[in-house]
């Protein structure tokens, strides 16, 4: 199968300032694709650029198929995004923000069938604006779904998450990848790449500096005679803060 | 067409469950028509009159600059059929007709005396009683500064059935024009400014909905929002106040929406140049406050000073409420009012292309 994503020598400068400096790679059909990097290295302008929100000034970019820079309505239609910083309309329950994302994809979908997808069943007739934080992080992943995307745009879907929920995004995560759909994300976890993502791609100052599984990294590393200083730690906090509260999902 | 009904119908889903918001827009204008309503706050002293002089001679004119140099009096000259139309719509309190053969000079034997007839609207009681007096009053000092006795010239008094205009009868049309102004502009501005800066319309433009349907969404839920407050403050106006429309309420309602349109225009080209919520205020009181009072909400539009009369009359909620007024009033129909309609009309494209210049949904 052709890679789904493909990215050539893609540029994108603000001023002054070169956010995204020349950078290729792909991603393969089928994958959860992780794209790493520390605040401000140019990875939510990279996915912006590749659904179609903000235009590049130089490279090219296919996605699902589709030339982004010639026709963004139609990987529009393909894709499914979940935005760094957005929010929903105002006043409507999470049940009616699926089908006004579904309207906006002029489609017809179950909406109770996709919010059991992400177990938000319960708060159908919820107000959106008093869900969690995670449930809206989970409504968010049902709207992204209306039109059964190939690819799913991520763009750091985990953060300000408890470890619960970040464990069960993740499930929900591997849960869509097993239906077929390629998954894009960004994160500052390593942790959440190393469990998820069969390649990751790293970002620093608007360029890849690295791109594998995460597995081959680790390893190439240490194949460079790297060691920590310390020996590894057999538990950690988060295991310590999991063994008390519990891996169940605090907001279902 | 099938999406726009999809997305108006969850739009306006939202819009009513935001209780609080649709419980002041409808508070603010029943307050001021209850406040103006009540205290009768518009009711002027003034008597307007009309003179038509068929006689154009040294006396009348004589007579006419007499009855101008009094305070009360609001003189006009037109023909006594024009006036008689304006009188029966209560537009004019009274109207004086100066007959061909009028002259002031001492009666001679065989010689009739010429006859002023004097209108006056039954409608307005007072301010006919008041016109007729100061007429008696300035008659006889012509005549005694002639002859020195009795008066020369005759007064024949005649009434006219005017619509009995009270004052919430004028009042109500520009409540509901102020109305649809101020729900188009400040309920678009600052529902559509929040949704910018909160990255709703970029998370919508992710997807590929086709925006001219967003917007026409957006614009027919405020239609119909507009619509169910003309119906509530109409109802009011009618238990309350007992006014009457004399008009057609279809003609009313199709000029109501045509505002609302119009409001509608320039509360997005708000929303698209403000950055923030916090502009949406001061620049809408900026475009809304002087049509509130230049533009015949609550008094006459032409109690604005003469200077800016010919802008004021250009202004959006002019037009508007012109035609409310004329139609609700003076029974007019749509063919009536149709300078005014052509004014909104003007106004609404001119607002469509602001808003196209400053609104790009692209651009989120
Ligand atoms: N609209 C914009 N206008 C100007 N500069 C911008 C704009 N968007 C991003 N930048 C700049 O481009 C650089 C990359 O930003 P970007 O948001 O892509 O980073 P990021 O990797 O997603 O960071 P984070 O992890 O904090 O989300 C930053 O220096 C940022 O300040
Ligand atoms: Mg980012």
């Amino acid at each position: 199968m052709p890679p789904v994503v493909q990215v050539n020598n893609l540029r994108k400068r603000y001023g002054e300032i070169e956010a995204v400096r020349g950078i290729s790679f792909q991603v393969e059909t089928g994958e959860v694709f992780g794209l790493l990097g520390p605040n401000g290295a140019g990875k939510t302008t990279t996915v912006e650029i590749l659904e179609g929100l903000r235009k590049a000034d130089d490279g090219s970019a296919v996605v699902a198929g589709v030339d982004v820079f010639a026709d963004p309505s139609l990987v529009k239609r393909r894709i499914g995004v979940q935005l760094q910083a957005s929010a929903f309309p105002e006043n409507l329950t999470a049940k009616e923000t699926v089908e006004f994302f579904a309207a906006c994809y002029d489609l017809d979908v179950d909406a109770l069938a996709l919010l059991r997808l992400v177990e938000l069943e319960e708060r159908a007739g919820q107000r959106q604006e008093t869900l969690s934080g995670g449930q809206r992080q989970r409504l968010s992943l049902a709207t992204a779904l209306v039109n059964s995307p190939q690819v799913l745009f991520l763009d750091e879907p985990t953060t300000g998450l408890d470890p619960q929920a970040r464990r069960n995004l993740w499930d929900l995560i591997r849960g869509i990848q097993s239906r077929g759909t390629t998954v894009f994300l960004t994160t500052h976890y390593l942790d959440e790449a190393e469990i998820l993502c069969e390649r990751v791609a790293i970002m620093d100052e608007g360029r890849i500096v690295a791109l594998d599984p995460p597995r081959k990294l680790i390893d190439d590393l240490l194949a460079r005679g790297f060691s920590k200083p310390v020996l590894r730690q057999r538990a950690n906090l988060e295991d310590v803060f999991l063994d008390l509260t519990g891996h169940q999902l605090r907001d279902a | 067409m099938r999406q726009t009904a999809r997305l108006t119908a969850l739009l306006l889903r939202a819009y009513l469950r935001d209780r609080i918001a649709l419980f002041f827009s409808l508070v603010v204008p029943l307050m001021l028509m209850v406040i103006f309503g009540y205290l009768n706050l518009g009711d002027f002293g003034r008597v307007s009159l009309a003179v038509d002089d068929q006689a154009k001679n040294d006396a009348s004119k004589q007579l006419l600059s007499l009855l101008k140099g009094i305070e009360t009096l609001q003189i006009t000259e037109e023909s006594t059929d024009e006036a008689l139309k304006r009188l029966r719509r209560t537009e004019l309190d009274v109207l004086v007709v100066i007959p061909k053969d009028f002259a002031i000079a001492p009666a001679r034997p065989g010689q009739t005396v010429p006859q002023l007839v004097v209108y006056g609207d039954d409608a307005r009681p007072q301010q006919v009683v008041v016109g007729r007096q100061i007429i008696a009053q300035v008659i006889d000092r012509l005549s005694f500064a002639v002859t020195q006795t009795a008066p020369v010239v005759a007064v024949k008094d005649e009434t006219v059935q005017g619509v009995r205009l009270r004052y919430v009868d004028f009042l109500v049309p520009g409540i509901l024009g102020v109305n649809i102004m101020q729900l188009a502009v400040f309920s678009v501005a600052f529902a559509l400014v929040g949704d910018k800066q909160r990255g709703v319309l970029r998370r919508i433009m992710a997807t590929p909905v086709r925006i001219p349907n967003l917007l026409a969404a957006h614009v027919v839920t405020r239609l119909f929002i507009a619509a169910g407050q003309v119906a509530v403050l109409l109802l009011v106006a009618l238990v309350l106040f007992n006014v009457t429309i004399v008009g057609g309420l279809g003609a009313l309602v199709v000029v109501a929406l045509l505002g609302t349109i119009l409001f509608l225009t320039i509360g997005f080209a708000l929303a698209g140049w403000a950055q923030s919520e916090n502009q949406v205020p001061a620049i809408a009181q900026l475009i809304t406050l002087p049509q509130f009072f230049f533009s015949g909400v609550f008094f006459s539009k032409n109690a604005a000073p003469e200077a800016i009369r010919p802008i004021t009359n250009l202004l959006p909620l002019t037009f508007l409420n012109d035609a409310l007024r004329e139609i609700s009033v003076q029974g007019a129909s749509l063919w009536d009012v149709r300078t005014q309609i052509l004014g909104l009309l003007v106004w609404i494209v001119l607002g469509f292309v602001l808003a196209v210049r400053l609104f790009r949904f692209e651009r989120f």
